[in-house]
């Protein structure tokens, strides 16, 4: 992985091409949120006349709040497909790139950053919520779970208190917060 | 061979002896699509004079498979294996409520 600075990122692509990788893989992008307050995206790219040789992978890291980053898609033309798919899911800007939709209406919206909550989930009540040996009465009504036991929360539902019924005067709520609590709540995780 | 091995993900059926209705597959799931009631019964295996030991009974099991994206991490996570893919597939019905399976289509 050869990290690239988002400035030199297309003549990067362009010196690889130049060295013999002229075949493009794919363009991904990743949310850091967690580790840095950034989006990292990665460029693999193989040689045709060595193909089993490991593939070169270029990245860069733009920060999240201005991720914007030279589009490649006049290097390979196959780019423009996967720069529109980033730019709709995680929100980058590809200065020269394809600027149309590809899935969604342009809402604004960016549904694949870890800070975008599911609000559908929200409101809808989690099958999950029951204890064992809880019937349909729901919540500490039957009295086969303690009222005091603390109850599970759904896995993609933040706290209240940090999204949704939150002090509206109260300044937004931090992303990575947001997005830490979002993992949270599943029952157990398993080594791997 | 059993179906898994074979690669085949037609449905998931449930062995529904062996579930304590512990509630781990309902939260596992990613699309939501399993719920569970159950009730607590005093358990009528404990010895003369025991404790009264309390154990869990399922009242319903139901599987929505409009929702269902047959990831299979229901079938993974079950402690107790009372969760397996089978061959078949859910029959198609007229209406999503004839999707949403109980305890005796899931056998």
């Amino acid at each position: 992985m050869t990290d690239v600075a988002a400035q030199d990122w297309h003549d990067a692509v362009v010196a690889a091409r130049a060295e013999g990788y002229d075949w493009f893989d794919w363009l991904g992008c990743v949310d850091e949120i967690g580790v840095s307050d950034e989006l990292r995206v990665v460029l693999s790219l193989r040689r045709l006349d060595d193909p089993g040789r490991p593939e070169l992978l270029l990245q860069c890291r733009v920060p999240r709040p201005e991720p914007r980053l030279a589009s490649v898609r006049d290097v390979f033309a196959g780019a423009a497909w996967h720069e529109r798919e980033a730019a709709e899911e995680l929100g980058v800007e590809f200065v020269g790139g394809d600027p149309r939709p590809l899935l969604l209406d342009g809402a604004g919206t960016t549904p694949l950053r870890k800070d975008e909550v599911l609000a559908g989930r929200t409101a809808e009540p989690w099958p999950g919520a029951k204890e064992p040996g809880e019937g349909d009465a729901g919540a500490g009504t039957t009295g086969a779970a303690s009222p005091s036991r603390r109850r599970m929360v759904p896995p993609g539902v933040p706290a209240p208190e940090v999204w949704g019924d939150r002090d509206p005067a109260a300044p937004p709520p931090d992303p990575a917060e947001v997005a830490a609590s979002v993992s949270g709540g599943r029952v157990r995780r398993r080594g791997r | 061979m059993s179906p898994t091995e074979a690669g085949t993900h037609g449905r998931i059926r449930l062995i529904e002896p062996a579930c304590t209705s512990c509630m781990l597959c309902v939260r596992e799931c990613p699309v939501w699509c399993i719920s569970l009631d159950s009730h607590t019964e005093p358990d009528p295996d404990v010895a003369p004079g025991a404790r009264v030991r309390l154990v869990n009974v399922l009242d319903r099991f139901v599987i929505d498979w409009n929702l269902c994206m047959y990831c299979g991490i229901c079938v993974e996570e079950c402690p107790f294996d009372a969760l397996e893919w089978d061959a078949d597939h859910p029959a198609a019905a007229g209406a999503p409520e004839g999707l949403r399976h109980g305890i005796p289509d899931l056998a």
